[in-house]
């Protein structure tokens, strides 16, 4: 059975500019209950890799910097 | 890769489940034979992880000396559960809330208290009073995480335990399990296991469509209940789902018991009372359920009467402790507790013994019915334990295994099922093509909502059941492409699992009871002659779900008058139905 | 720079030397996972790094340790120039729950003049109950901050010494701020009710509604059986949440010469007033009750109609 892409737009925002994690900072991915945050390769910045979020706000609560936004799925806003 | 590729980690007790009864288990081990090797493995991470990963905003069933007595819970909480309880379990959690309420105090959670320093108890109900809110109560994860290193206790953070592991007589003997980063099995030998894997919370669909939106932690799969089950364990009263009030759309609670105290309440929609029932039970949820529907529905949260202090007060707590994006929630649809009331509806099913009866069948001491494995918090099911439950049982069980595992020698694993296991475990990823994880566990999920979910039909369930083992035969098709994915994929699991115990317990109780909850549209009548027992759902011989029944342990608190009382309001109810 | 033994602890102690201070700061976030009792040392080095956004992200952890290993660093703490670190601090301290912490915290009491410091001192102290206190504590309260009116009124609350009782009733009384006079007229409830009877008199009729309400509720809790009067005039109050409140400590009360006030409460507007009536009348259980409560069967509201079933099995028992 072949596989398509499908899109979906995330709840959880990371500010690039204030996001600390290409200095070691690992605080919002260790926190997730659900694991949805991972480095992006790419920028060495946290992003959400996975739309499975509960809005429930540690990552942004223990963020150092205040780069993380949860906002409320779309589906449910 | 077989088991000989693979370290095996020893330890004398093994706890599942970091949230709020397994850090309590563990520090418990600890403190009673500080010797004991101690793992705590939890599929997120402890610091966060579980129910109260934002703290909770009060307790509901704090027996506090001079405000309730023990004997007086136990039979507020028969009542509620419509006489099928175990007592001795109940009393024993009764017995010990305060002493557990003065250890929080002392480990530094903040519980609200009085200009004196006495506990500032609130009286909701007129039958006892119960209420002792926690404005503070953010902090309580990290308090947790604070004994946590204090005892050295060894925490084993993004593990997914998949199925428990027994010695070749049938005791515990650990579990087998998969990093959720890197997809590697783990075996953890262990002479005692406390499973707290939380509620089953995704097995129905939330309201909104939205897979993570549910009322319970989303990590709270269920999958204790399916190893559980899969080691040959009771579970008792499935049937009893958890079906609670909550803000609709958010999905989080309404928290009567923040507000209720402050004067707000549960509304229609010409902002009147409704609720007759004077207990959180599916009676409360049925009359909920029934003017949700009616004439007068919705069903909001008033709190537009009270006072601009009183408001600023409760905003603080709610939008802090628990479920805080709830303000961010309003604030996108421009609600305002000042102006509007807040529309609710009822949450998707789930197994939760914290707010209502179903779960692994444990005693007062907190043992299953497999020997050396314990359970506490929402998974087991001792009822209505809510936070402070799931803190006390961590406890007794903590106190259990560690008596048990003193007293356990060498342990013999039994191959075959390790074997076994990591086929399963390697399936997904090893698969070219298939079924991604989200779309099986949708269908699973949307069927458990149009087919099993209150009010309950007979042939309507049957059909539920036969497409959920259509689902079931698509495991095989799962596919994974990462480590995470693989995550989820074994959850699917036990969301299949978990919906086909669902299906069959329902239907397996031929009546009705315990209100909404259990509510059989074909068998109206609760039937005290044959049903006034637990129902018990296990793996039988063959590798198959079974059933049976269990007695109901002789009360050791008699209903006396209250009963009465009970049933008093029960007429009335009938009355206006 | 020190060796530590624990080769995660002197990891940890050389990233917190390092020049970059965004390093220094994640490796203050790394330290929380430390169980080595000496991770605290490293913490109060952070407390006192050169860089604000360092001390904050130190101060935000200092609750994840056993506070009364630090408690001198934390009072330190309370005079950061960095508001956040202060805020953190002072929550700190409050957790101390260490009797021995009392000893430094009363001498950084005496030492300081910052009202939010003074007052986060002050909110350590009081769950220690440390007689020393008292001194201190009477001393603050005409400060000319509200903060530290109230926070010193609690200590002398949870202390619950009869001698303190002339001067929490002073607060009650005559303080400018409503806080202050809510906290302690809620304090007055460890007294004998003889002894703050007068007192109370005054305080039921304050300007503002949760100062009378607080008031209510210590009448209620002392089983203050003079003060009936008092709660009758209440149970007639403008604001709703008084008279709710009025109602329910005449039931505490259990006197039969409130039935008359409770009666017209019964057809209070608001629901929440008739629900804590008919509670009020179903503890009283007198037959004068009786009416009220039969009519309350109908009520429109069912938790007042559930009370009325309880308060007349209340009546059947009596």
């Amino acid at each position: 059975m072949p596989l398509a892409n499908h899109h979906t737009s995330v709840p959880v925002l990371v500010d690039e500019e204030k996001c600390i994690a290409d200095k070691g900072c690992t605080v919002c991915i260790d926190v997730c209950p659900l694991d949805v945050l991972w480095i992006d390769e790419t920028t060495g910045k946290a992003h959400m890799k996975y739309d499975e979020c509960w809005y429930c706000m540690p990552c942004e609560a223990d963020c150092p910097t205040d780069a993380v936004t949860v906002n409320i799925p779309y589906l449910l806003r | 890769m077989n088991i000989e590729d693979l370290t095996i980690i020893d330890t004398d007790v093994l706890v599942i489940g970091g949230g709020t009864a397994g850090p309590m288990a563990a520090v418990t081990v600890k403190e009673n034979n500080p010797k004991l090797d101690v793992i705590l493995l939890e599929k997120a991470n402890v610091k966060r992880s579980g129910a109260i990963s934002m703290g909770m905003d009060g307790l509901n069933n704090a027996i506090v000396p001079g405000h309730a007595t023990p004997e007086q819970y136990v039979r507020e909480i028969t009542i509620a559960n419509d006489g099928i309880v175990d007592q001795p379990a109940l009393m024993a959690y009764a017995q010990r809330s305060f002493p557990m309420i003065e250890k929080l105090d002392a480990w530094g959670v903040h519980f609200q208290k009085d200009e004196t320093g006495d506990y500032d108890m609130k009286k909701v109900h007129h039958l006892g009073t119960y209420v002792l809110p926690m404005p503070e109560g953010h902090n309580v994860k990290k308090i947790l995480y604070r004994r946590l290193r204090r005892h050295r206790v060894k925490v084993e953070n993004r593990y997914q335990a998949t199925r428990l592991l027994k010695d070749t007589e049938g005791n515990i003997a650990g579990m087998i399990g998969v990093n959720t980063r890197t997809g590697e099995p783990i075996i953890i030998r262990a002479k005692a296991v406390i499973m707290a894997t939380g509620a089953a919370g995704r097995i129905g669909l939330p309201h909104s469509g939205y897979l993570f939106g549910t009322y319970e932690n989303p990590a709270n799969s269920g999958d204790g209940h399916a190893m559980a089950y899969h080691a040959g364990a009771d579970l008792a009263n499935l049937e009893c789902y958890q079906v609670n009030p909550l803000l609709k759309d958010y999905n989080g609670p309404a928290c009567a018991y923040v507000t209720g105290p402050l004067g707000g309440f549960t509304s229609n929609a010409f902002g009147e009372r409704f609720i007759e029932c004077d207990y959180w039970s599916g009676q409360m949820m049925l009359e909920f359920f029934k003017e949700l529907e009616s004439g007068k529905g919705p069903v909001f949260l008033k709190l537009d009467h009270l006072a601009e202090e009183t408001i600023q007060e409760i905003e603080t707590v709610l939008h802090t402790n628990e479920r805080p994006s709830r303000g961010r929630f309003h604030d996108g649809r421009h609600t305002n507790y000042r102006q509007q009331m807040v529309e609710m509806h009822i949450s998707e099913i789930g197994f939760c013994s914290g707010h209502s009866a179903s779960g692994v069948w444990v005693d007062e001491t907190g043992a299953t019915t497999v020997p050396g494995l314990y359970g506490a918090g929402d998974m087991a099911s001792v009822p209505h334990n809510y936070m402070l439950g799931a803190f006390v049982y961590g406890q007794i069980c903590g106190e259990s295994a560690a008596a048990f595992a003193s007293e356990r020698g060498e342990i013999n694993l039994d191959r075959h099922l390790i074997d076994q296991e990591l086929v399963r475990l390697r399936a997904p990823l090893e698969r070219q093509d298939g079924i991604p994880p989200e779309q099986m566990e949708y269908k699973v999920r949307r069927l458990v909502n149009d087919y099993l979910q209150p009010p309950k039909v007979t042939r309507r369930m049957e059909i539920g059941l036969e497409r959920i083992l259509a689902v079931r035969e698509d495991l095989k098709l799962l596919k994974a492409n990462d480590a995470h994915e693989l995550m989820r994929a074994m959850e699917v699991h036990s969301i299949v699992d978990c919906a086909e115990m669902a299906a069959r317990a329902s239907l397996y109780r031929t009546e009705s009871r315990w209100g909404l909850y259990h509510y059989r549209v074909d068998h109206p009548d609760t039937d005290e002659q044959r049903w006034f027992c637990h129902s018990r759902l296990y793996k039988d011989d063959n590798g198959n779900m079974a059933h049976g029944t269990r007695p109901v342990a002789p009360y050791i608190v008699s209903l006396g008058e209250e009963k009465d009382a009970y049933n008093q309001l029960r007429v009335k109810q009938a009355a206006n139905a | 720079m020190k060796q530590y033994q624990d080769p995660e602890l002197q990891e940890l102690a050389e990233r917190l030397a390092s020049d970059d201070a965004g390093l220094r700061r994640v490796a203050v976030l790394d330290l929380v996972d430390c169980p080595e009792p000496e991770a605290v040392e490293l913490l109060i080095q952070a407390l006192n790094d050169a860089d604000p956004l360092v001390r904050q992200e130190a101060a935000k952890v200092v609750d994840e340790f056993e506070s009364a290993q630090m408690a001198d660093a934390l009072i330190a703490a309370l005079n950061d120039s960095d508001e956040v670190v202060r805020n953190a601090a002072a929550h700190a301290l409050s957790d101390l729950k260490d009797p021995a912490a009392a000893a430094p915290l009363l001498a950084a009491l005496q030492e300081s003049r910052d009202p939010f410091v003074v007052a986060g001192i002050l909110r350590a102290l009081k769950p220690l109950r440390d007689a020393d206190a008292r001194e201190p504590a009477r001393a603050r309260l005409d400060h000319a901050d509200p903060r530290v009116r109230r926070e010193a009124v609690a200590v002398l609350g949870w202390l619950k010494e009869d001698a303190n009782l002339p001067m929490l009733i002073e607060r009650a009384r005559d303080d400018v701020d409503p806080e202050v006079r809510r906290a302690a007229v809620g304090a007055l409830v460890y007294a004998d009710a003889a002894a703050v009877a007068e007192a109370l008199n005054g305080i039921v009729t304050d300007e503002h509604w949760q100062v009378r309400a607080e008031a209510i509720n210590s009448i209620g809790k002392l089983d203050h059986q003079q003060g009936l009067d008092l709660l009758i005039t209440a149970s007639r109050d403008t604001t709703w949440q008084v008279r709710e409140k009025a109602a329910d400590a005449i039931g505490k009360l259990r006197r039969v010469e409130g039935v008359p006030a409770l009666g017209e409460c019964c057809r209070d507007p608001m629901s929440n007033v008739r629900k804590a009536t008919i509670g009020a009348l179903g503890a009283i259980a007198d037959e004068q009750c009786r009416p009220y409560i039969e009519t309350a069967l109908d009520d429109p509201d069912p938790d007042v109609r559930k009370l009325a079933r309880w308060a007349q099995s209340r009546l059947s028992a009596a």
